[in-house]
């Protein structure tokens, strides 16, 4: 019962299986593959031996997967126990040690590979150790310099710890910067005022063909000398850059002409009644002793004043 | 006028004011209103006092008190219309005497004015006792066209958030515009001013603040002001707005205002005012006059600088920011300007405008005398060199310039300028230009007195002067002693014999009381035999603009062995000077060469004549005549005056005589000039001019690269890569200004195509690309806008093959790049505007010359969108300069049209006035062109004289510079006769009234130039123009009365519809067939007797006659509801007077004319009379009113009363 649905399980499987690996046709799978089907052949075996008809394929299975586990639990603390003695290849008693510490008699061992009923089973197919795909291939793999034993592990791959520059070297060349500055602030300029010609009104000096050299068209503003004499944000930063001081003392006036109206306490009291719509013409915060009939608090109205 | 004699002030006027209050307790910017009051206090002078005549205009007056009492008033304004529009009279020169008049008529300084006001006869009494009278003026004025100016941008928010503000403006005295005044310098009195103001705003006008109270309902305050000193009302000036303020950190007296966000840029310029104030301080030896001084910089100014008593309104784009290199010292100039008219101008008055020199004069002096300490004497010479030939220049072209002129009388032959187009006898019929020259005229005269006298004595007569004007100003009013605050030329001249003890009549004589410069040729010979200089220095004192020299004159000669002065004698027939030399001629001895400053040089002397000793000869190097020097010599004398000559005026002059010596020593002399650090800047800018005009001269023969261009590449160019500019780094301001002029010149280069050589062109595409201001400490608008300029320079005309249109594709490809550029900065200022806007203003100027030289179509849409309000002021001025030229070289119509327009309608009073005076610079068209049937131009044509004269007439009453600059360019166009274009009069006879110009201009018709019968006076001239018509129209429907009495007159009027104007021609061919019937029927009338003293008496009669017209008597609407309530206003004060008006009011004009015929009765009854009677009837003739019936009468009949029941300005 169990045999041909094994088989029919594992062709089906093999099937699909094949069927998934024919997209992923790597030699890597495939050589898993391959091993795993010995493996899956040595616990059927195992289970024939101890008189088992037919088997599910999932409880195969999971046994497969148990004796994976098992079989490469040993192998990895077989090795850990060789590297503890600074050996690179396990040995025997490193084997051992490991059964022994996996709660396993080692001495019924030699008795059960010595029993009758056992199975010989063949070699699992040859195939290929999966090569590893080059990744990255950057720059050359080094070599062990020669006070590093050859044993020890080779260097990783070169992408792993190279440096691959982003941006060329910069050219300082003088004439070459100035050029490319001159040039990329000009590129800048066209694209951006070209823009703006576009997205909004223009003028054109030609008649037939308006687009040749668009000029933004002039638009009247309510207050227009306040774009003429004030100096633009640019002109402001490039004066940061040149003289901090001075800048500073020009934010800190832009601070001041708030509304800044210096009053006693006599003279808040009056301004508390004043509507507060309009704004305040702004003063200067007086200095010390100045006494300017401009900085002098506004008057309460007398009680009737002769108009 | 009123010449003053060597006696103190005579007031003209029969009173005297001493104080006066000004309040305007409503200011609504919205409707562009104000609302007030003023109160003048007077001391009548005369017994009965009766009338009060005070200036205002376009003023609306509701009521006028005189001591609590409602007083009768007229208000009568001739200046509003000049001439009648039922007039076809075309020419200038009718219309310049008829706007003489017409000032005259309300000129405070002849004591008249708009507003006659009717002291109640209870009042009358008092003036036995002198009593004080207080006049009380209710007034209000409604969107003013002049006087005033509303700043209002049209944005959202509150009117302070907007950054609405108001100001006072005007030109010369004009503060009749904004209140009612004795709008005369010479009449001072104290002032009380307040100013009620929305909370938000601040309100600065002259004197002390005394305080600032709020308003009952707390949204508004008061400003109150208070003036002790004794002032002019011109001198009196208000700003309102949302001011931000600033005290000087220096001078706590002194604050400042400007517009909001502008308080940096404020801070930054106002940052050196103090030491404007000690120089004057110390030079004056006295301290500022006044107790404090204030500065307000707003928007859309008048002018850039105008002074007024204790405060200076600025233009606010005199404000700059540190950045900023090229605005910096024209700002000073303008404060320092401001300042030194504070002390002679506004503290110190005029005795009467021919005395305005004295004032001009000793402010712009003092204003020089800063400039040489502030900018060093090189500055200063330059800058006089430069006055100079602008005054030259000027006269030489258009005519002397009067300083001081004398009106003998009133006699037309005494006509001081009969060259002009315009009167000078009023400060308000002079042309703009004449009064700039006549500024420029008076300070170098100034200059002349302080080469005579010395400077120290000159110093010491300006502190007598402030002494005696400080010490009367701290006087009370009964001191009589505030005359001494006015300054006339007689007082100067006594003020500066008693100080230095010097007679500088002659100087006086000269440049004071004739016009004229002097226009000396040079040339000279060396006799070697006699070891001397034979030099000739011939005059042209026969074209115009010239006069004769009399006198010394320096002449200073650089030999070999020194710079030795000789001053020479220029008498009437002696041309040959000998001059004996100093050294023997020596090549080869190889000595320094001592120069005048003590200098002693090396000098190749390889150039120079082996037989002569001379090396460079200079006539009159002090500038001590005002002249204009042609002297010949030869070219290596020339190159060494400019190499090693140290006096920047004698380097100046060389470098403008090298531009005709086309040589390679040539050459070479202006490279060394070029590079030589030490030589003033403006030198070696103006040699980089003349380096390029040499090298197209020589352009066959130039070897090596275009000029400049190695010593620009080695001044600024970096070491490694010369065709890359560095970096900008304008620490040195000498070599930032020659960077910037360099490009501009070289652009000026021409190969032999009389092209811009392509190497050039690139060299200056390459500056401006590699243009970098990142690490500048300064910004580099004014650069990159001359680099734009030289762009423009380096255009020619595009070579144009059979007319085809301009297109993209035909482009030229240099051109092409030049219009990248200026593409690619226009747009970038719309994103980063450049100070001033100085690039767009640059770009537009270059759009128009590559219009103008073919290279793109010419069209004017761009610069009319430019042009429009709502841009910076110097963009629009370049918009509108270019629209000019497109007028002119298109003779487009539509655009002169446009222009004329905007000279209309523009909210700014500058664009107006700079629109006129362009279009007078560049012409659409003259005169002289149009007598040429070839050049005649489609623009001259009738409507075009219509309009102009609309606008001249009657369109720019409200601006007295307007007018003048429209009378300017209608003289420049039409010329002073009838313009061509018009259609010839019916008849032929034009009217044939032929005057020469004693007050007022000829009216010569060209088409009659003789039989012209004579009339003595202008007013006379007037009045009879109007009697004329009056009579003709008279005959018409009442022929058969020969001679029109009063009564028959008065009938007439009632019956005739004078309101119609007459047909058109009728008048002009009328009028002359009137004029012998008129002798006719006035046969006793000898005209050539008329008595010239009368003018005061004409005046009335042009006052009235004037004023016939149709129209309001206040400007503006008259609301009728007005009109129904003045009229049902009880009459108390003076009943006949409602009832008259009530009558006359349906014969307004008629009411007018009988009266102005009433009075022209009179006026014949006085010709009869020999000179013996003048006095008489003079005095008769001024108090008619003696009789309170007939004065009653007279004021019922005249035309004002009868207007004035259609405007509101009657209130009783």
């Amino acid at each position: 019962m169990a045999d041909p649905n094994v088989m029919a399980g594992g062709s089906l499987n093999s099937g699909s299986r094949s069927g998934g690996s024919k997209t992923a046709t790597s030699p890597a799978e495939n050589y898993i593959l391959a091993r795993r089907r010995t493996l899956q052949v040595v616990v059927s075996s195992l289970l024939t031996e101890c008189g088992y008809e037919s088997a599910e394929k999932a409880a195969v299975e999971s046994l497969t997967e148990m004796m994976q586990s098992y079989i490469t639990e040993i192998g990895r603390c077989a090795k850990t126990y060789c590297e503890h003695t600074a050996r690179s290849t396990p040995t025997l008693p490193d084997v051992v040690l490991t059964l022994v510490e996996m709660g396993f008699n080692v001495d019924t061992l030699p008795v059960y590979a010595k029993r009758s009923q056992r199975m010989v089973i063949t070699a699992p197919p040859v195939t290929n150790p999966p090569v590893i795909p080059k990744a990255l291939s950057a720059g050359q793999k080094r070599t062990h310099p020669t006070h590093i034993p050859s044993h020890f592990p080779e260097f990783p791959d070169p992408h792993t710890y190279i440096k691959t520059p982003t941006f060329r070297e910069p050219v300082c060349e003088y004439q070459v910067v100035r050029e490319k500055a001159a040039s990329q602030r000009r590129d800048v300029e066209r694209a951006l005022t070209r823009f703006m010609a576009k997205t909004g009104q223009t003028e054109s000096l030609f008649k037939d063909d308006v687009t040749a050299f668009p000029l933004i068209a002039a638009r009247p503003t309510s207050i227009p000398y306040l774009n003429a004499l004030l100096p633009s944000e640019l002109e402001l930063q490039s004066l940061e850059e040149t003289d901090s001081s001075e800048q500073d003392d020009q934010t800190d006036s832009d601070n001041n002409h708030g509304n800044v109206i210096n009053d006693d306490g006599g003279a808040d009291k009056e301004n508390s009644g004043l509507p507060s719509g309009g704004s305040m013409p702004s003063v200067k915060a007086p200095e010390e002793g100045i006494d300017n009939p401009y900085l002098r608090p506004v008057k309460k109205p007398k009680v009737r004043r002769k108009k | 006028m009123n010449r003053k004699k060597d006696k103190g002030f005579e007031s003209p006027r029969p009173y005297k004011l001493t104080h006066q209050v000004v309040c305007i307790n409503n200011i609504n910017f919205q409707r562009k209103s104000v609302i007030g009051y003023v109160e003048l206090t007077i001391f009548p002078t005369v017994v009965n006092l009766n009338r009060i005549k005070l200036n205002s205009k376009q003023c609306r007056i509701y009521r006028v008190r005189v001591n609590d009492l409602e007083a009768p008033f007229i208000y009568n304004d001739p200046t509003l219309e000049v001439c009648h529009h039922e007039s076809k009279q075309r020419n200038l020169n009718y219309f310049s005497s008829a706007y003489t008049a017409a000032v005259s008529a309300v000129d405070p300084d002849a004591g008249n004015g708009e507003l006659c006001i009717k002291v109640p006869s209870e009042l009358w009494k008092q003036g036995d006792e002198m009593k004080v009278l207080k006049v009380y003026i209710e007034f209000s004025l409604d969107q003013p066209k002049g006087g005033l100016h509303f700043v209002v941008p049209d944005v959202e928010g509150s009117m302070a958030e907007r950054g609405a503000h108001i100001f006072s403006f005007g030109y010369q005295n004009s503060t009749r515009f904004w209140f009612p005044c004795v709008d005369s310098y010479s009449e001072l009195c104290t002032w009380k001013l307040e100013f009620t103001v929305d909370a938000s705003m601040v309100a600065v006008s002259c004197g002390d603040l005394l305080e600032t109270v709020y308003t009952h309902d707390m949204r508004k305050k008061t400003y109150h002001y208070m003036l002790p000193i004794p002032t002019a009302a011109p001198n009196i000036s208000l700003a309102v707005g949302p001011f931000e303020i600033l005290v000087d950190p220096y001078m706590h007296e002194v604050t400042h205002f400007c517009l909001p966000q502008l308080l940096p840029l404020l801070k930054h310029s106002m940052g050196f005012l103090h030491e404007i104030f000690e120089f004057y301080e110390e030079i004056l030896t006295c301290r500022y006059p006044y107790s404090c001084f204030k500065t307000v910089f707003v928007d859309e100014a008048y002018v850039q600088v105008s002074s007024y008593a204790s405060m200076s309104i600025f233009s606010t784009n005199l404000l700059h920011s540190g950045m900023i290199i090229d605005q910096t010292p024209m700002t000073r100039r303008c404060l320092a300007q401001a300042l030194a008219q504070q002390f002679f101008g506004c503290f110190i008055s005029r005795m009467s405008w021919v005395d305005e020199w004295v004032l001009k004069g000793i402010s712009g002096y003092i204003y020089g005398l800063y400039l040489k300490k502030t900018f060093g004497v090189n500055d200063y010479r330059h800058w006089i060199k430069e006055e100079l030939d602008k005054i030259v220049e000027y006269e030489l072209k258009m005519g002397g310039v009067l300083l001081h002129p004398t009106f003998g009388g009133g006699k037309e032959k005494d006509n001081p300028t009969p060259h002009l187009h315009f009167s000078i006898k009023h400060p308000h019929t002079l042309s703009w230009e004449y009064y700039r020259m006549f500024q420029c005229k008076a300070h170098l005269v100034m200059r002349l007195i302080e080469n005579r006298i010395s400077m120290e004595f000159m110093l010491q007569v300006f502190n007598k002067l402030l002494s005696l004007a400080s010490t009367a100003s701290s006087q009370k009013y009964q001191s009589h002693m505030w005359s001494q605050m006015l300054l006339s030329n007689t007082s100067f001249l006594r003020a500066i014999s008693n100080v230095s003890g010097k007679d500088i009549g002659p100087l006086i004589k000269q440049w004071v009381d004739q016009s004229g410069v002097v226009k000396f040729f040079g040339s000279f010979a060396f006799n070697r035999k006699r070891n001397v200089l034979e030099l000739e220095i011939r005059q042209d004192y026969t074209s115009s603009g010239t006069q004769k020299y009399v006198g010394p004159i320096k002449v200073t000669v650089q030999e070999l062995d020194g710079s030795f002065n000789h001053t020479l004698q220029i008498e009437e027939n002696s041309l040959k000077h000998d001059i004996p030399c100093h050294s023997k001629s020596r090549r080869n001895k190889k000595k320094k060469i001592p120069l005048m400053n003590g200098e002693e040089v090396d000098m190749d002397l390889s150039a120079m004549d082996a037989d002569s000793p001379l090396l460079w000869i200079r006539i009159d190097p002090d500038m001590s005549i005002l002249r204009k020097v042609e002297f010949e010599q030869a070219d290596f004398m020339w190159q060494y005056q400019l190499r090693y000559e140290r006096d920047v005026v004698a380097q100046e002059e060389s470098i403008l005589a090298l531009e005709k010596f086309p040589t390679p020593a040539s050459r070479l002399a202006l490279t060394d000039i070029l590079e030589q650090e030490q030589c003033f800047y403006k030198v070696r800018m103006q040699a980089c001019f003349c380096l390029a005009k040499i090298a197209n001269s020589m352009v066959s023969t130039w070897t090596g690269p275009p000029a400049m261009k190695s010593l620009f590449t080695r001044m600024f160019c970096c070491k490694s890569c010369p065709n890359i500019v560095k970096t900008n780094n304008f620490m040195n301001f000498q070599s930032y200004f020659l960077q910037k002029t360099m490009p501009v010149a070289m652009a000026q280069l021409r190969d032999v195509q009389n092209l811009c050589p392509k190497e050039v062109l690139n060299f200056i595409l390459d500056l401006i690309k590699y243009n970098d201001n990142r690490k500048n400490k300064f910004s580099d608008n004014y650069y990159r806008a001359e680099l734009i300029d030289a762009l423009t320079n380096s255009l020619t005309p595009a070579i144009s093959i059979n007319n085809e249109v301009r297109t993209v594709d035909n482009l030229n490809q240099d051109v092409r790049l030049i219009l990248e550029e200026i593409t690619r900065y226009l747009n970038m200022e719309k994103l980063l505007p450049s100070y001033r806007n100085t690039i767009t203003v640059s770009c537009l100027r270059a759009i128009r010359t590559l219009q103008k030289n073919g290279h793109i179509p010419s069209d004017p849409s761009l610069f009319k969108s430019y042009a429009e309000f709502g841009h910076f002021v110097d963009v629009r001025v370049a918009a509108l300069e270019a629209l000019v030229d497109y007028t002119r070289v298109d003779r487009s119509s539509e655009e002169l049209q446009w222009l004329l327009t905007m000279v209309q309608n523009d909210p700014t009073h500058y664009v107006r006035h700079k629109i006129l005076s362009m279009l007078g610079k560049n012409p659409p068209f003259t005169k002289a062109a149009e007598a040429n049937k070839a050049t005649e131009s489609p623009l001259c044509n009738e409507a075009l004289v219509d309009q102009l004269w609309k606008l001249m007439n009657s369109g720019t009453s409200h601006d007295w510079r307007l007018r003048c600059d429209a009378m300017n360019l209608y003289y420049t166009l039409f010329g002073l006769t009838r313009p061509s274009c018009l259609p010839l009069p019916e008849l032929g006879l034009v009217l044939n009234l032929k005057e020469k110009k004693a007050l007022l201009n000829p009216t010569i018709k060209p088409e009659q130039p003789g039989g012209a019968s004579e009339l003595p006076t202008a007013m006379a001239f007037s009045v009879s123009t109007m009697k004329v018509e009056e009579e003709h129209l008279g005959m018409e429907h009442a022929a058969p009365i020969p001679i029109p009495l009063p009564s028959q007159a008065l009938k007439r009027k009632l019956d005739t519809p004078l309101g119609s104007s007459p047909e058109p021609g009728q008048v002009l061919q009328d009028e002359p067939s009137i004029k012998l019937p008129s002798k006719g029927r006035f046969p006793t009338q000898d005209e050539e007797d008329i008595d010239m003293e009368t003018v005061h008496d004409s005046q009335a009669f042009i006052y009235h006659h004037l004023n016939m017209l149709e129209r309001p008597s206040t400007p503006g609407k008259e609301p009728p509801s007005v009109e129904q309530s003045l009229l049902s206003m009880p009459s108390t004060p003076m009943p006949l007077f409602s009832k008259e008006s009530s009558s006359s009011s349906k014969h307004g004009g008629g009411g007018a004319s009988e009266h102005g015929h009433h009075h022209h009765h009179h006026h014949h009854e006085h010709k009869k009379k020999k000179k013996k009677h003048k006095h008489k009837h003079k005095h008769k003739h001024k108090h008619d009113s003696k009789e309170k019936e007939r004065d009653s009468h007279a004021f019922s009949n005249s035309p004002a009363s009868g207007r004035s029941m259609r405007s509101p300005s009657l209130s009783d």
